[in-house]
């Protein structure tokens, strides 16, 4: 506000306890210089100790973010010195030169953008409410009672919560005048009193009756008012206003009547916003809140809540004498060692709560699918949503380490990530009204528990009640009455997701919409809506058609057959065209679950994937019944899945024949199963041992079957560990009734010991690599650091596996215990996991780097591309171009020097700046080495790279079942 | 192990019942009870494996207390009447404090070894337990709900204490099994003998409503510090200010301040009152019956 002594007793503290001054503290004094229209000679020192300090003045206006009239501010300061100065041009972009992408970025090129119909509509409110499927059930009149009831209950409680609310901060007010000091009393003044208010009420009404653990329910009041007051922020500073012009500008790429263009959607984005001359003014300043403050707020609110509300006793049962009580109340749970607080509403309020049958549903406005194309992602923090603030990456409570490694590095490199998760984003989505329309019936009649549709609580028995209080029933009555409870709470949560799922289906049913996309930290991508996306289950997948359609040509209507095949989880073993031939023999069936789903021969409610496999039928029978089938525009995404695609990459990683083979990355006329071929493998050294006389090889004659062994082998590539493969093979063995259980223990010792053998035998070189990465991650975590690599993409990875410990927050309602892997101690690596998590994670750092380089290629050719991680999905038209990128890329990726960039990477990190190792404490730790020692045993291993096999890599290129 | 506990029984000339759970050691057991004319029994059987909570048969050495006192000749007498049957033995350490909890929902609801009457425990427990079980109000990290039961539902006393050197090693790791422990000396391995008190049912509490008396002390003391107002009107149990001052117990004790019979009298106290007639009160104890039974 133009108070230039305030800054600079700021400045003086900052500078006694060492701090510098950064760029922004430059901005914040030119900006109070500016606004008082202060002497040429103030600005001049200023200026001068920002060159002193090895900044340029450009650096302000390209680096800082500023907010409302700030920028111009500064400008007028320096315009006092310098009457001439002009804003630096925006930097020149930059093109990322990664060698995997040099096709993708360089070409001459055109990109066509599916032209769909919408409109332009934004999100400008954080919650959304929306009529639930259930509202178009009759209204009883002891609803309407209830109803009626509850909304006087609502209004009075508001009043109340107000008043609470008002009081508890005059009360601090004063604490403040006094002692000076109230941590939460300026978050309880940002936003207006009734916002507060509305944020405990939706609290209030979306409780269920099971209750819910405090620090659960704190940690979403506090972030509820944190995203209020963001969103405050960014209508106040005038951000949303610049997004909104440049985000207007933007769709023109994607709507109806484009033209291709040059420009990839990031590219449009940045080149929109240097036009508009925003710079990095879109950002806003980070300003994330403490996990520890989120929780003590919501602590405070709960507090609030516990303490105000109030129904009176007899509302349901006007008999009993008329007193208030406490709608919620507070108890402990307690589980074995440990004990967690619950909040749970009285029964009295569930009652009105489920008499009343309310169908509205409130969600907050980023669990809904966007109504037009995200904002693409042009940095780690700006991106996905317009309003909501939503993170590139996902990330543990608390851990920052993320976050600052995507911001230090240079951005361009981030750019093929963010492009691929651009292209996802985009996909637009349709609803496929019909299946949505049977699905809604079934949901609204009593469900279907056999096709996954989750029947009401009201349809679970329940037992009948003897006389007398509860407490003098006899135990088998409360034992039957828990076990009522127990599968009643299972089915209501089930209940509920599913009512969400549907709900917002229904709610986007005629419009076209978005799913926008962020990754883990491996890379993996996910969409962000939380209930309704297309990884979801089965009810949910086939619910989803793309927007955009395509002619089916030659071959889609036989990919739409071979794909209904594969739905139903019959012909596994068999080659494609078996496949096909089964899908035409079975025509009938086919035609007879489309016309008539649940009057017919119902033929689709027997296969694994029911609800996508009835979607299927009816495309099918649109299709074929078309008078040019090769023609009929088809919105049905077809999915192509990697066989054991963990192993798959493994393989390709160590070149190993055998394995490689076995994960169907060699051509072969049928698809090959790994599972069978281990199982092959482990009866022959069974049968080897018999023959020598081991006593267990023996006992296990005729058990040894793909069913015993699966698991574990899926398992092996996420590094399950002999102790938990043993278990897995004797919950195996006990679910065979023949086999003999005293010799449980020693069969499922040897199994796991001989799967493990025979996996080194067909993948030899894939058991050295997966030894070389825990070996490395090991030494690297026991010398304190964290294990981080950068994909083939680029993209930077920090393993976020901390040592910590768990803090408390008290108030006199109870402590909610925060963590544990809330609170780190000191960043500290956990070595145990670090260790554990590397070959697994690495894996996935490639399958994702895999799936992106796929997708930014579909893009080129103008593809419908999106994936749930090894499966991808495009039109059946594009199924055969899309096999051949996925298959190019996937040859491309693993001709890279992937272990020897990962070895050098590493070697650089951990082994040149051998003072900067600080020692972990603890038994297993080199106390007794010397440095050097440690130093040249961690150079040692990382140097030694793993050999590896000779199997030729552009044999995936023709086989037809590495993805199929 | 070498039987120190049932020759000892036997040189005192009482008769022995033992109970072996391995069934290796058995023969030898067995020979010696054919010698002795009647004063030993040995069943196949684990003390601590009696009237497993899972349905369906009971396989040995699991075994039902039922069958056990008809194999014992031991007839059910009322509660107030004499001990009817005297127990010796060692708590394994292993989940040492829930084989602990289980004897003690046992006692409250006089249920398993408790169905015949107020049988007598002489149990070894590790010192740590044992502190537990006799500490006092205030006594920090002793105090827990565990001491606040036992001491309404037992007279305690300590009948020796042996150092755990007298104990023979664990052989892999050469060392004591025995747990390290931060806030509670824990050297020895401490006789205690438990005898459930003659009038625990005369008042209010009885085998019915006594878990909603474990409930409720449990509750209290999950957070030893807090205020017993706060936990009541947290209860949403509005007039807990009046029921207090009833008790003549201070508006700020804190629930750790309370002694075990502060609690029993708060319970029937609020028993009485028919506070817990509220319905949610007895869903949330038979929930927790749930939990406790794992």
């Amino acid at each position: 506000q133009g108070c230039l002594q305030r800054i600079s007793r700021l400045l003086c503290m900052m500078e006694s306890v060492g701090l510098q001054r950064s760029l922004d503290s430059y901005a914040a004094v030119l900006e109070c210089l500016g606004r008082s229209q202060s002497s040429t000679q103030a600005v001049w020192r200023c200026l001068q100790q920002l060159k002193n300090d090895g900044f340029h003045v450009d650096d302000l206006f390209q680096k800082c973010l500023f907010e409302e009239d700030e920028k111009e501010m500064v400008l007028r300061a320096i315009r006092i010195v310098q009457p001439n100065y002009q804003l630096p041009p925006p930097p020149s972009p930059q093109t990322c030169k990664s060698s995997l992408l040099q096709d993708f970025y360089s070409k001459e090129r055109m990109v066509s953008y599916p032209k769909l119909d919408f409109s332009l509509w934004m999100e400008l409110d954080n919650t959304v409410t929306i009529e639930s499927v259930e509202s178009t059930k009759p209204l009883t009149p002891q609803a309407m009672r209830a109803r009626s009831v509850l909304s006087t209950l609502r209004s009075r409680w508001h009043g109340a919560l107000l008043q609470a609310l008002h009081k508890s901060k005059r009360s601090m007010a004063k604490l403040r005048n006094t002692s000076g000091y109230s941590t939460l009393y300026p978050y309880l003044c940002l936003l207006p009193d009734e916002e507060y208010v509305g944020i405990m009420m939706q609290i209030v009404n979306s409780l269920s009756p099971q209750g819910e653990s405090l620090a659960v329910l704190a940690r979403e009041l506090g972030s509820k008012v944190y995203n209020r007051y963001i969103t405050q922020r960014k209508l106040r500073s005038r951000q949303l206003e610049k997004v909104r012009a440049v985000y207007e500008g933007y769709i023109h790429l994607l709507a109806k009547d484009s033209q291709p263009e040059e420009y990839l959607p990031r590219e449009y984005w940045e080149k929109l916003v240097a036009e508009a001359g925003f710079g990095p003014a879109l950002n806003l300043k980070d300003c994330s809140w403490p996990y520890m403050l989120l929780m003590r707020l919501g602590m405070h609110m709960l507090e609030l809540l516990v303490e105000a509300l109030r129904v009176p006793r007899n509302i349901l049962n006007p008999r009993l004498e008329p007193r208030l009580i406490p709608v919620l109340y507070h108890i402990y749970s307690f589980h074995s060692s440990w004990q967690v607080g619950l909040i749970k509403p009285h029964p009295i309020f569930s009652q009105l709560v489920s008499d009343a049958g309310e169908t509205l549903l409130t969600f907050n406005s980023s669990a809904i699918p966007m109504l037009c194309p995200p904002v693409p992602w042009t940095s780690p923090h700006f991106g996905a949503y317009i309003l909501s603030d939503t993170k590139l990456m996902r990330f543990v409570e608390g851990v920052v380490q993320h976050q600052q490694l995507l911001e230090q590095c240079p951005q361009v490199q981030l750019h093929p990530v963010l492009d691929a998760l651009n292209q996802l984003g985009n996909c637009a989505w349709k609803i496929n009204r019909p299946v949505l329309d049977i699905i809604i019936s079934i949901f609204n009649d009593k469900g279907n528990e056999k096709l996954d549709i989750p029947p009401p609580v009201s349809e679970v028995p329940r037992p009948s009640a003897p006389p007398g209080s509860s407490s003098s029933w006899s135990k088998a009555h409360k034992q039957e009455l828990l076990l009522y409870k127990k599968k009643a709470a299972e089915v209501h949560s089930m209940r509920m997701d599913a009512l969400y799922k549907l709900s917002i289906a229904n709610h986007v049913r005629d419009k076209v919409f978005w799913f926008p996309h962020n990754m883990d930290f491996r890379g993996r991508t996910y969409p962000c809506p939380p209930y309704f996306n297309h990884l979801g289950n089965d009810v949910t997948r086939a619910i989803l058609l793309f927007a955009e359609g395509r002619p089916l040509g030659p071959k889609g209507l036989d990919w739409l057959k071979i794909h209904l095949v594969n739905l139903t989880g019959l012909k596994k073993k068999n080659s494609l065209q078996e496949r096909l031939e089964y899908a035409n023999e079975i025509m009938e069936e086919i035609l007879d679950s489309a016309d008539r789903p649940l009057t017919g021969r119902r033929w689709w409610m027997k296969t694994d994937e029911p609800w996508q496999a009835l979607a299927c039928c009816m495309e099918i029978a649109k299709a074929s019944r078309s008078p040019d089938p090769a023609a009929y525009i088809s919105h049905f995404p077809v999915h192509q899945d990697g066989s054991c695609n963990g192993l798959q990459h493994y393989a390709a990683l160590g070149r190993d024949l055998i394995g490689a083979m076995s994960v169907n990355l060699m051509p072969c006329s049928v698809p090959q199963d790994v599972y069978s071929a281990v199982a092959q493998q482990v009866e022959e050294f069974r049968k080897k041992d018999a023959e020598q006389g081991v006593k267990i090889a023996q006992v296990l004659q005729g058990f040894v079957s793909r069913k015993v062994v699966k698991q574990t082998v899926m398992t092996v590539v996420y590094g399950v560990t002999r102790y938990g493969g043993r278990l897995q093979m004797e919950k195996r063995l006990k679910e065979i009734d023949e086999f003999p259980e005293e010799y449980l223990w020693e069969a499922s010792h040897y199994l796991v010991k001989q799967v493990f053998n025979g996996i080194k035998e067909m993948f030899s070189a894939t058991r050295d690599i997966q030894h070389w990465l825990t070996e490395s991650a090991k030494l690297i975590a026991q010398s304190g650091q964290t294990v981080e690599w950068v994909t083939p993409l680029g993209l930077p990875i920090v393993q976020p596996y901390y040592r910590s410990r768990s803090t408390v927050v008290s108030t006199w309602l109870a402590s909610a215990v925060v963590g544990p892997r809330r609170v780190w101690v000191g960043w500290k690596p956990d070595t145990v996991k670090q260790k554990n998590a590397f070959p697994p994670n690495f894996i996935h750092s490639l399958d994702s780097t895999h799936m992106m380089l796929t997708a930014l290629y579909c893009l080129r050719q103008g593809l419908t591309f999106v994936s749930v991680h090894d499966c991808y999905w495009t039109h059946a038209l594009t199924v055969d171009i899309m096999n051949q990128i996925c298959r190019q890329q996937f040859v491309a990726l693993h001709s890279e020097k992937i272990l020897q960039d990962l070895s050098q990477f590493m070697l650089e990190k951990y082994c040149r700046a051998p003072l900067l190792i600080c020692f972990s404490s603890g038994s297993s730790s080199p106390g007794r080495e010397t440095r050097a020692q440690w130093q040249k045993k961690l150079m040692e291993q990382l140097s030694n790279v793993p050999k590896t096999g000779d199997f030729n890599l552009k044999e995936v290129m023709d086989s037809t079942y590495f993805f199929s | 192990g070498p039987g120190v506990l049932t020759r000892t029984l036997l040189n005192a000339g009482v008769r022995v019942v033992a109970l072996e759970s391995n069934s290796a050691f058995l023969p030898n057991l067995q020979s010696l009870e054919n010698s002795l004319d009647g004063q030993l029994k040995v069943i196949y059987g684990d003390f601590f494996r009696l009237d497993p909570l899972v349905t369906g048969t009971v396989k040995p050495p699991a075994l039902s207390s039922d069958k056990l006192f008809e194999s014992m000749g031991v007839a059910a007498v009322p509660w107030r009447a004499d001990v009817p049957v005297k127990v010796f033995g060692i708590l394994p350490q292993v989940r040492e404090r829930n084989k602990l909890w289980r004897l003690l929902f046992a006692l409250y609801e006089c249920s398993s070894i408790y169905r015949c009457g107020r049988v007598e425990l002489n149990i070894f427990i590790s010192e740590k337990e044992y502190k537990v079980l006799t500490s006092k109000p205030g006594e920090a990290k002793a105090y827990q709900a565990l001491t606040v039961l036992w001491q309404v539902g037992c007279e305690i006393q300590l009948l020796h204490k042996e150092p755990w050197s007298s104990f023979v090693t664990n052989m892999k790791s050469r060392g004591l099994a025995v747990q390290k422990t931060k806030w509670l000396p824990n050297d020895h391995l401490c006789l205690v003998r438990l005898t459930p008190h003659q009038n625990l049912f005369t008042g209010s509490l009885k085998p019915t409503n006594s878990a909603t008396f474990i409930f409720m002390v449990k509750q209290c003391l999950a957070k030893p510090r807090s205020k017993l107002t706060d936990r009541l009107s947290s209860w949403s149990l509005d007039n807990g200010g009046k029921l207090l001052r009833e008790l003549e117990i201070p508006q700020n004790a804190e629930t750790r301040d309370l002694y075990p019979e502060d609690y029993r009298r708060l319970f029937e106290a609020l028993q009485n009152s028919s506070e817990f007639a509220e319905t949610w009160f007895n869903d949330e104890v038979m929930e927790s019956i749930r939990n406790i039974n794992l």
